[in-house]
């Protein structure tokens, strides 16, 4: 195994990490609300993950409550921002805020606690294939469920009813209620849902990829999960190769290092976050035209 | 069924602004029916919210097996009744309240600027390179100069970047700059682990930590030091321009609607830029200031989260200078209380960070009263 198909596979793993949050803020911003909280849902996903894990011992038990946990954390957004009409900025990071204190005033106790690992599976045939097989096909379940998700998520958004309205409602919700819909209820359900799999994603790091809980371990993913719907244009296919892209930039960082290249690690540590911010740059201009616009009301106000 | 819905109205791109019109918007209508309350009412729903927040965060410490009760009046007594701590809170009080202000300048245009804590690291990186280059070879005043030029220039420089790729490429700047804390704390950290670092330090890697000329010197017998001075008399001047300066109206006017003030004649993308160069400045003073005045090294960790501990604050005083100014201190006084509940009660440091989010939670929470009472800008 070479150190390019290294980083590849690492990057599948390291990605899905981005991907499932990501595929999540971009439902929730389908519907008008951005989610920078989406960095403490995701926070809460791995605590809350690992530690049922941990007492369950059983990781898709923990996987659930995982979920349940963003869902919750996007709950309180959705009631700040829907219900109580506060700023959508400012309500997603006291949302990681909260979730950063309250994860390392709970998580202490679950620090280098052991849990059942998320059993990796190759699929027949699909993982037989050449070299793609080994990149794309033999990784535990959360991978394969992210895959899953993109062709679910571009389903809903563009083939189904509910999917239709989604969309309306981050562009006109005055249209979606004068035609008997409810706006404020879709972008709840939204945002707990696209929580929900930032918790996931949470859970994909802290019981699959890093198995272990240590404090602020999403280390800004959540973050970077909106810069890559922010640079995808909303478009569920594009955030699985923007997110893939991060996912192999972190690899890379650690295949370069086990090659004996010195290279300091902290540089190559900002390497993805270097590459998501050109490339959010890069594609701004073109993507914000396509911005829902209720969105984009929200990104630019402040105050 | 369709696969496209009605395009976005006619997209402008006028140098990366939306065109801002107010089409009849069916919600406000809805919640207009509230819009007749009275002062007392306001004022009893805000005190419900902070009682609220008191209330959710002693039911965490009792979670956490303490008493709340005791907890809180240990809080109390330990910040605002020993002189120790109250020290420890102004000292604190630095940066927060000067990225605070990093906060509120750029927000005065509509900028949200969420790099507060990557703009104090490149500061104090700034200062602390210059500051060890420069040794004992220059008296304490010229070298603090040099050094606060320096931090500011870093942070400036910093805020900037997402200022500019904000107005040149219609990036996000509430995204950037949040990129932006971890690209400067990756860099620091390659600081002190590679080629800053102090070959005497034990354990923890830290940079050379400044020599003892450019400490800077504390007053009147007491821990404060003269980064407090600094600070505050940077708050008022932080003050008087936002209040009274032209620049600081033209802000004001950008942030309430940046189409009227091109209509104006305002150079709409050069003011937020500018607000945003200002905010950084400050915030980089205020990581010069922390490590001039109390750290001396750069270590990991030299932040903590002070930077998002001042977005907060800046949201708490809506942005307002002077009101802006006591958040950070109130919440820099809770940061230094928690220091004491390791010891009596078992209970994480970082507990305060739940309170510091709830206290924000609170406003928020009563944004949609705010909105119908008339809404403040």
């Amino acid at each position: 195994m070479n150190g390019i198909e290294q980083a590849l596979i690492g990057g599948v793993d390291g990605g899905t990490a981005i991907l499932l949050p990501g595929l999540g803020e971009l439902v929730s911003q389908r519907s008008g609300v951005v989610n920078l909280g989406t960095e403490g849902c995701m926070l809460a996903g791995a605590l809350a993950s690992y530690a049922a894990a941990v007492d369950f011992h059983s990781a898709w038990v923990g996987v659930v409550i995982g979920m349940l946990a963003g869902s919750l954390c996007g709950g309180l957004h959705a009631w700040l921002v829907v219900k109580r009409k506060a700023d959508q900025l400012a309500s997603g990071l006291v949302i990681w805020f909260l979730a950063l204190g309250v994860t390392s005033v709970f998580g202490s106790s679950f620090i280098n606690k052991s849990v059942p690992p998320i059993a990796i599976w190759k699929i027949p045939l699909l993982g037989s294939i050449p070299w793609v097989g080994r990149i794309l096909f033999d990784h535990d379940g959360l991978v394969y469920l992210s895959f899953v998700l993109v062709a679910a998520v571009w389903f809903l958004l563009y083939r189904t009813r509910m999917g239709l309205t989604l969309r309306a409602t981050g562009e006109r919700p005055e249209v979606v209620a004068a035609t008997g819909g409810h706006p404020d209820r879709v972008k709840f359900l939204a945002v707990m849902l696209g929580a929900g799999l930032a918790g996931i994603g949470g859970a994909q790091l802290s019981v699959g990829y890093v198995d272990n809980w240590f404090n602020d371990m999403t280390n800004g993913y959540g973050f970077v999960a909106v810069a890559v719907v922010l640079f995808a244009a909303w478009r569920p296919v594009t955030v699985f190769l923007g997110s893939m892209m991060f996912g192999v930039a972190l690899a890379a960082a650690s295949v370069i290092q086990a090659h004996g290249i010195a290279v300091n690690q902290y540089l190559l540590d900002s390497l993805p976050y270097v590459i998501t911010l050109i490339a959010l740059v890069a594609f701004s201009r073109r993507g914000s035209s396509q911005a829902p616009e209720g969105l984009s009301k929200a990104l630019t106000s402040s105050g | 069924m369709s696969d496209t819905i009605a395009p976005p109205m006619q997209e402008q791109e006028t140098d990366g602004q939306k065109p801002s019109w107010k089409r009849p918007q069916l919600f406000d209508l809805v919640s207009k029916k509230a819009g007749s309350d009275s002062f007392l009412k306001r004022l009893a729903w805000a005190l419900g919210a902070y009682v609220g927040v008191l209330v959710i965060f002693g039911i965490v410490v009792e979670i956490k097996g303490a008493n709340a009760f005791s907890v809180l009046s240990t809080m109390i007594h330990e910040t605002l009744l020993r002189s120790d701590s109250l020290q420890q809170a102004a000292l604190r009080a630095v940066p927060v309240t000067l990225a605070a202000l990093a906060v509120a300048i750029p927000a005065r245009a509509g900028m949200v600027n969420v790099g507060g804590e990557g703009q104090l690291i490149v500061g104090a990186v700034a200062a602390s390179g210059i500051g060890v280059a420069l040794g004992g070879s220059a008296p304490g005043p010229i070298g603090w100069a040099v050094m606060l030029l320096a931090g500011a220039a870093a942070g400036g420089l910093w805020g900037g970047i997402c200022g500019w790729l904000r107005t040149g490429m219609g990036a996000n700047e509430a995204v950037t700059t949040l990129l932006m804390n971890f690209i400067a704390n990756d860099l620091m950290l390659y600081l002190i682990y590679q080629p800053w670092k102090d070959p005497h330090s034990s354990g923890q890697p830290e940079s050379r930590p400044l020599h003892s000329a450019l400490q800077l010197p504390a007053l009147f017998g007491s821990q404060i030091n003269l980064g407090v001075i600094l600070a505050a008399t940077v708050a008022l001047v932080v003050w008087v321009a936002m209040k009274y300066s032209g620049w600081g109206f033209a802000l004001r006017v950008v942030g309430g609607n940046p189409e009227a003030a091109r209509r104006a004649g305002l150079g709409v993308n050069r003011l937020m830029l500018s607000s945003m160069v200002a905010g950084g400045a400050l915030a980089g003073i205020g990581g010069m200031l922390n490590l001039a005045g109390v750290e001396l090294q750069l270590r990991p960790d030299i932040t903590a989260t002070f930077g998002y501990i001042a977005f907060l604050a800046s949201w708490l005083g809506r942005h307002d200078p002077l009101k802006v100014v006591g958040a950070s201190v109130l919440f820099s006084a809770i940061a230094v209380s928690g220091d004491g509940l390791q010891l009596n009660y078992g209970l994480d440091g970082t507990v305060t960070d739940i309170l510091l989010g709830l206290i924000v939670v609170a406003p928020l929470f009563l944004s949609k009263r705010r909105l119908v009472s008339g809404g403040t800008r």
